[in-house]
């Protein structure tokens, strides 16, 4: 209460001269721009980027600030940390700067403060010692820092919130600003973010957390710590302060639940205490999508919880035997609390036991990359953080782990993912309505067009005009079913390839309801795939391969399998009216290389087996949940 | 925000700083100089130091300890000055190169550029902010893989024999834009697709074009050549680019500064 306080009372006496009041850009404001009648076009994003204001990116060597890398994601060349020219393929519709709000700016401002302020306290000065001796002595202070926040052994007092209060608040200040130069609406759209990075004992419960609104408003408030409060309940009554006395929007976004140790998606509230109806809705409301894809992984399936998916392992090797630090093993039995379609199953159960949904949300992919450069394609992938860069020769094959040493190499590292959003024009209105209302789908960094409509009406003719017809008749992706008088739900799926990537594969809907013993289930239809006169589904309900065409003494593939869309009409063939239910759909790509095979060329590595070389990007839209008429969701 | 230019102030900033480094350090450590005072605030450092690590005072004795060790190190250190033993040592060349850096990095440009300016970066990168040609075209979808008879189709279709609809293959793209530009082309149809409309003559059904999908067969209708923009339109995105630029080039000047005084040579080098 008194940190607010004070800082209405910084921001009031800092009016007079600047900042305060400014409205929400200089580049016009959203109202400016025509939107359309319904979602036209897919704005393409990231949502979690780290510049060099986040503590850890900027130990791991990055230089880049936040208006390099909005200049990068608008599609300009930059020069990386380490040097090389980077430029993405295409330019983005959008991008959320979250740097860490923990310590935000900390590292820089260490680095950057003359020796003599810190004599006097051996603990940050052997650290500025280290960062400034060598890249390795930089990344070995990032390890420790991180490794400390786990283990809770920083010491205290140590980035303290209150004291660096005055140094955020005009970093946040600031950094709002250029934001706001950058937001250009209808053309390029500059979030306000920060990401919230809890992580008791190791245990991933972070958050990227963006804003609706420009800095007239987020320069109000400072980005809420973790180290102020490790429970994700305290960040959404942060969110509730913030709405209520500016009268913005802001959203949530959890991420990397596969290395939650379980945590994410709990059956309980963090403290163990049961979840009860006001967890729920406040979660819901504040939680509208999760990030399912990313750099660190993907968080969508495991084959131990979906042994009948045989795509279910993408994304997971090297992220499912430890938690984020790699301090504790993560046995199978936790896995459930950590992957989204567990989640959304057990969302399922609680509708049914307490007549609303906690884990009712809508997936996106984003980068996590802590470079200032949201990259996802293959073959201009960026790394994790800088030093992992585009010509670090060594990277995809060297362990990576901070401090422990163990289970994770490189190759891991996801060149993923991208946020596909279904909006009515590129503004920051726009597209946060688009997350709330969770018409959004994740794609591991290409860019398929994915349409996904509910209803109970649809026919098999009505793929004509596949996107009227899905309005007018039902819900699109993130919407809600209910009623419909017993009949089943029927679909409208369309994929179009991304003209610079693979051809399509296959179009598979993603089933989970609850069966009349209150337990979830899962089942995955093929609804939609390429070669359909010689691709047939064989005795174990399998489809077969669409075969493999890549080449790794190239890293090249062949677009002459797979087809260029798919679009179709589904109806669930085992609907049971009585039985909640979500549909989501995964749309795949044939085989293509993966980043370590681009890099093996480029370095003339030689991989060893172990290395996942071929891969079948993807994408997952948000669900379509059903709800029998008699309850509510 | 002038006077922070001129290069006086620097200088007596600068000398401002070196009298702030010693009166605060107290040590006053010149290395010609062969007379070192212990202060009170070094006894004062000293008692810091140790407090910090072992959550009390030191003793006499272990402060004695101390005093002997920083006058030791304090020798040492001026001896290794004499030696030039700071010559040559990677660590601190690269400390002394980060500082230096920092410091340069202090200078920035803070005026608002003017409207002068912002016109002038604007004429001088016409294309950057060019509005792009406007098209009317129709296109269409031939597959992955069609047939070879694409010049009798063309033929068909120019005479107004075949119909678009006849051989277009299903997919869900625009068969027809208009006035669309070439970003938006290039979102749709991809960056092969809108490159190749530039060489197309406008009015008749040419092709094949190629695009990620597939071919294409297309028609222009219709042409608008791009235009400059006004400043108003895009003076947000001239502001941008002009501040990064100018950012860059205040530290190559910074750069420069200097090592336009040096004459470098280079085995190998011209």
């Amino acid at each position: 209460m008194m940190r607010k306080a004070l800082l209405l009372a910084v921001c009031s006496a800092a009016l007079a001269v600047s900042g305060c009041s400014k409205d929400g850009g200089s580049n016009g404001s959203d109202a400016n721009v025509t939107n359309t009648e319904y979602p036209e076009q897919v704005f393409w994003g990231d949502t979690h980027l780290h510049t060099d204001n986040s503590i850890d990116a900027f130990g791991f060597g990055t230089r880049l600030d936040a208006e390099a890398a909005l200049r990068f994601a608008k599609g300009e060349e930059v020069t990386a940390s380490k040097g090389a020219k980077a430029k993405l393929s295409r330019p983005l519709d959008f991008l959320v700067i979250a740097d860490h709000s923990d310590a935000v700016g900390a590292t820089k401002a260490l680095y950057e403060a003359p020796r003599i302020a810190l004599l006097g306290n051996d603990f940050l000065l052997r650290w500025y010692d280290m960062m400034h001796e060598s890249d390795e002595g930089s990344l070995a202070v990032t390890a420790e820092l991180i490794d400390g926040a786990a283990a809770g052994t920083l010491p205290e007092g140590l980035f303290d919130p209150e004291e660096s209060a005055d140094r955020i608040k005009s970093l946040w200040t600031e950094h709002g600003e250029t934001l706001d130069e950058y937001n250009e609406p209808g053309k390029f759209t500059a979030f306000h973010g920060f990401e919230y990075t809890p992580m008791p004992g190791g245990d991933n419960l972070h958050r990227v957390v963006m804003f609706r609104d420009g800095g007239d408003k987020t320069s109000t408030m400072l980005p809420f710590a973790s180290f102020d409060a490790g429970d994700p309940e305290q960040l959404w009554a942060y969110m509730a302060a913030y709405e209520k006395s500016t009268g913005g929007k802001v959203l949530a976004i959890p991420h990397n639940s596969n290395v939650s140790n379980g945590r994410m998606f709990a059956m309980n509230k963090l403290d163990g205490s049961p979840i009860d109806e006001a967890y729920i809705k406040t979660r819901a409301l504040r939680e509208p999508i999760v990030e399912v894809t990313q750099i660190k992984g993907d968080s969508e399936s495991h084959p131990f919880l979906s042994p009948n998916d045989e795509f279910a392992n993408y994304g997971d090797a090297g992220w499912d035997k430890c938690n984020l630090s790699c301090g504790k093993d993560m046995p199978p039995e936790s896995y459930g609390g950590s992957y989204v379609r567990e989640a959304l199953k057990r969302g399922l159960e609680f509708t049914q036991k307490m007549g609303a949904n906690p884990f009712k949300f809508g997936m996106i992919g984003s980068t996590d990359s802590h470079t200032s450069l949201a990259t996802a394609d293959e073959n201009n992938f960026f790394g994790k953080h800088s030093g992992n860069e585009f010509n670090n020769k060594d990277r995809a094959l060297a362990p990576q782990n901070l401090g422990t040493r163990k289970g994770r190499f490189g190759w891991n590292y996801l060149s993923s993912g991208y946020a596909a959003v279904w909006a009515t024009s590129n503004t920051r209105e726009a597209i946060f309505d688009a997350m709330m209302r969770r018409e959004v789908y994740a794609t591991t960094g290409p860019r398929m067009q994915v349409r996904f409509f509910g209803g109970f009406d649809f026919a098999e003719g009505d793929t004509g005009d596949l996107v009227k017809t899905g309005y007018s008749k039902g819900v699109p992706m993130g919407g809600d079913l209910t009623g419909g008088d017993g009949k089943a739900p029927t679909f409208l799926i369309s994929a179009l390839m991304d003209p610079e990537s693979g051809n399509l594969d296959r179009i598979q809907v993603v089933k989970g309801w609850v069966d009349a013993g209150g337990k979830s289930q899962e089942k995955i239809y093929n609804v939609s795939w390429s070669s359909p006169d010689s691709r047939k589904v064989g005795a174990d309900g399998k489809l077969a391969a669409v075969g493999n065409t890549v080449d790794l003494a190239k890293g090249t593939w062949e677009n002459n399998i797979g087809a260029p869309e798919l679009v179709t009409w589904w109806q669930d063939p085992d609907f049971d009216a009585k039985q909640n239910a979500f549909y989501y759909v995964r749309v795949l790509e044939i085989p293509t290389p993966t980043w370590p095979v681009y890099d093996a060329l480029k370095f003339g590595l030689t991989l060893p087996d172990d290395v996942i070389k071929i891969q079948q990007e993807r994408a997952y839209s948000s669900p379509i949940w059903y709800t029998p008429a008699a309850t509510t969701s | 925000m002038k006077l922070l230019k001129e290069p006086l102030v620097h200088f007596l900033g600068g000398a401002l700083l070196v009298f702030g480094f010693f009166w605060a350090t107290g040590t006053n450590r010149d290395p010609a100089d062969y007379e070192i005072t212990i202060g009170e605030t070094d006894v004062e450092r000293l008692k810091a130091g140790w407090a910090q690590n072992f959550r009390r005072a030191p003793t006499q004795d272990e402060l004695d300890s101390l005093i002997d060790q920083e006058v030791k190190e304090e020798i040492y250190y001026r001896e290794a000055l004499r030696l030039g033993l700071d010559r040559n040592d990677p660590l601190i060349r690269r400390r002394l190169f980060t500082k230096m850096r920092f410091l340069d990095n202090q200078e920035g440009s803070e005026e608002n550029p003017s409207d002068t300016i912002l016109q002038k970066w604007l004429d001088d990168h016409p294309g950057k902010y060019a509005l792009s040609s406007l098209y009317d075209l129709e296109q269409i979808y031939l597959g992955q893989s069609p047939g070879d008879s694409i010049s009798e189709t063309l033929d068909d279709l120019n005479q107004g024999t075949m119909e678009p609809d006849a051989i277009g293959q299903p997919i869900s793209l625009p068969a027809q834009l208009r006035q669309t530009g070439a970003f938006e082309i290039t979102r749709q149809f991809g960056e092969k697709f809108a490159a190749e409309l530039s060489n197309i003559e406008i009015g008749q059904w040419q092709g094949p074009i190629q695009s990620g999908f597939g071919q294409h067969l297309v028609k222009i209708t219709s042409k608008t050549p791009g235009k400059p923009p006004a400043l108003d339109d895009v003076r947000q995105a001239v502001t941008n680019d002009w501040r990064a630029a100018q950012t860059a080039s205040l530290e190559e000047a910074a750069f420069d500064k200097y090592s336009s005084q040096y004459e470098i040579k280079v085995t190998g080098r011209e």
